[in-house]
């Protein structure tokens, strides 16, 4: 019964008149700005950031998360409607895609929203049981367990978000030494700041992103040139009957595998859609249809996307350690508003912590009346042409950025961070792990620091330890399970061809 | 040269052995009391491990080529410079009419009216933001 005391409570301070209008702008805007081409949920929030700055911290944090979502929700519709995938939809662009081309446009994007509802619900309960009690667990983690957590989270974010280990964890490491410039908290020293008193403090979480996700894709859609149709079918939403009662057990089972794929580090929305549509394509009654436009290869990834996304909160609110990229990016948010995510938020602030618990659903609940009803007026987004989008998107990065510190320096800062991004996405190199990284980074130093100063410099804490010799493991079996499977597949190329080389992507 | 995961190598160690010549300016103290620099060189040694690593697997792995085009990310980093240092020396009125102008450099169509369009909305965006969210920008 706690857990209905507790969301009772959380609604009680959600169902403010603010921050009902703070979930409801949230949702919509990031909707909108989800749906723009090349923007995907981290682009997303790190523009809106700034949007917040002005807003109680409360209402802030609710309108963040409601940020998040609709930039969810705009990224599957993109990806139904026009095949458009961000990192956050590649899953619904098979079934999705093929029911618009079908012309059940409509009913896919019913499905998604009802499915991402269910998948909503399902999850916050999951939360609101969890998280306390996770928070529990954590006050049994000392500075090593930390450290090897966080090394845990690296190695899973690499592996799943780029699918090449090495590439990941390389991109890891240049996000932690990005976050080691600026005051070392230790001893004081300033580090790497070149002598330019900004860089005391550090880059800023906005520009990084910014510059990485915004700038960088804009650059790269520049180059590719491409001129997007927009979708312009009709919209039929509502379904029949037995179309709809096949959402239910479709969906049902994408909520329990996106809510428990969500709390586990590295997991989150991607991996959750992937693993749904996996499952529907084995269990489900009607799997023969699946890829081409079935309506269960679309609620299933669609509830666990939205189920994942609410879990993966669990494991920043109630350890504080962030477990994929845009929960680093929430993190960032968090610390921006006096917010330390951590084993101690719930007790200290039960209000944002319940509050925002409860505004998630509520979010839900707008996701699906104001977002499903009005997905046809949005898509008229896409007939503005990009060459009027992208100055656009440029200004809104430029305001975020200088709105963040009234500082036009940071604009140079972002420009950079830009210049590197694209050079990176050049590069091939995925910088989701770099943001994991850079926000990470001053939290694994000073773990790692302290562990090493409680054991007195012997390496053995980290491995004697339970939970981080246990973690430790896990990460060794993976790394040593990677490299067997990058060498059989050298031996195979070599029987095959011949020659030694092995495809570009292989790790 | 123009070898994609050859230069992925190269860009890690390069970006790693910066940050260790740096680390090593400061204090690196002992692995008792590790000093400020034990950390970030720790961390950029392996990193350049990494890359060379990286760059020398280039040798067996397909050759695929980098696409760079200097063009676009020039134009774009090129108006967002402009935008802060009119927005800092005259208003950012000026600023956003600037980014607009020349950032569509980059587009595929050049058109000074529809600019002029995009300059107004964005200007009228800035005005809302400032009057209505308080996000103190220096319009005029």
């Amino acid at each position: 019964m706690d857990i209905i005391n507790n969301l009772m409570f959380g609604f009680s301070h959600a169902l403010t008149m603010h921050n009902l209008m703070y979930v409801a702008i949230g949702c919509f805007v990031g909707t909108i700005v989800g749906l723009l081409p090349g923007l995907g949920p981290l682009a997303t929030i790190s523009l809106l950031l700034p949007l917040t700055f002005s807003i109680p911290t409360g209402g802030a944090l609710i309108m963040l998360a409601g940020i998040y979502y609709g930039a969810q929700y705009g990224d599957s519709v993109s990806a139904i409607t026009m095949k458009i995938p961000h990192a956050s939809s590649i899953v619904a662009c098979i079934d999705g895609y093929q029911m618009t081309l079908n012309g059940q446009t409509g009913l896919a994007l019913f499905t998604a929203g009802v499915s991402s509802f269910i998948g909503g619900t399902v999850a916050i309960f999951v939360l609101a049981a969890l998280a306390p009690a996770l928070g529990e667990v954590a006050l049994l983690f000392g500075p090593a367990d930390y450290t090897a957590l966080m090394l845990f989270g690296f190695v899973c974010v690499s592996f799943v978000t780029t699918g090449s280990l090495l590439d990941g964890l390389a991109m890891c490491m240049v996000g932690v030494l990005l976050g080691q410039i600026g005051t070392d908290v230790n001893s004081g020293v300033a580090r790497y700041t070149m002598g330019i008193p900004q860089l005391l403090d550090g880059i800023g979480l906005v520009s990084i992103a910014l510059g990485c996700f915004g700038i960088a894709e804009i650059s790269k859609n520049l180059d590719n040139r491409e001129e997007r149709t927009p979708f312009s079918g009709k919209i039929k939403l509502m379904p029949t009957w037995p179309q709809f009662k096949r959402i239910i057990p479709s969906a049902l089972r994408g909520s329990v595998v996106g809510s428990f794929l969500g709390i586990l580090p590295g997991g989150g929305p991607v991996i959750a859609q992937f693993a749904a549509y996996a499952i529907d394509r084995k269990f489900s009654k009607h799997r023969d249809q699946i890829g081409k436009g079935a309506i269960e290869g679309v609620a299933g990834q669609a509830a666990a996307d939205e189920a994942a996304a609410r879990t993966s909160f669990i494991p920043l609110m109630s350890i504080g350690i962030p477990e994929n990229a845009v929960m680093a990016l929430m993190m960032g948010a968090f610390i921006i508003k006096g917010i330390q995510p951590g084993p101690n938020m719930i007790a200290s602030h039960p209000d944002l912590f319940w509050g925002l618990v409860a505004s998630m659903w509520i979010g839900n609940c707008f996701l699906l009346l104001l977002n499903v009803p009005l997905v046809r007026y949005l898509l008229s987004i896409f007939k503005i042409p990009y060459n009027v989008l992208f100055p656009a998107i440029l200004f809104f990065c430029c305001v975020g950025t200088y709105s963040v510190n009234n500082s036009l320096q940071d604009v140079f800062t972002t420009a950079a961070f830009g210049l590197m991004g694209y050079i990176m996405l050049r590069l091939s190199l995925d910088p989701a792990p770099l943001m994991l990284g850079f926000i990470l980074g001053p939290m694994l130093e000073e773990n790692f620091r302290r562990s090493l100063l409680l054991s007195r410099g012997s390496f053995t804490i980290f491995v004697t330890r339970p939970i981080a010799g246990t973690l430790m493991a896990l990460i060794a079996i993976f790394v040593v399970w990677n490299f067997i499977v990058f060498v059989r597949q050298v031996r195979r190329n070599r029987a095959t061809n011949g020659n030694g080389t092995v495809p570009a992507e292989a790790d | 040269m123009n070898n994609r995961n050859l230069l992925k190598g190269i860009f890690l160690a390069v970006f790693a052995l910066i940050f260790a010549l740096g680390a090593l300016k400061y204090n690196t103290g002992t692995v008792q009391r590790p000093g400020p620099g034990f950390f970030p060189f720790m961390v950029s040694s392996l990193l350049f491990v990494l890359g060379v690593a990286m760059a020398a697997r280039a040798h067996f792995t397909k050759r695929v080529p980098m696409e760079f085009t200097v063009k676009n990310i020039a134009i774009v980093l090129g108006s967002l410079a402009g935008f802060a240092l009119l927005s800092e020396y005259v208003n950012m009125i000026a600023g956003i009419t600037f980014l607009v102008f020349a950032s569509t450099f980059a587009g595929t169509r050049y058109s000074w009216r529809r600019n002029l369009a995009i300059s107004a909305v964005l200007v009228g965006i800035a005005f809302v933001f400032q009057k209505g969210l308080g996000l103190q920008l220096p319009l005029y």
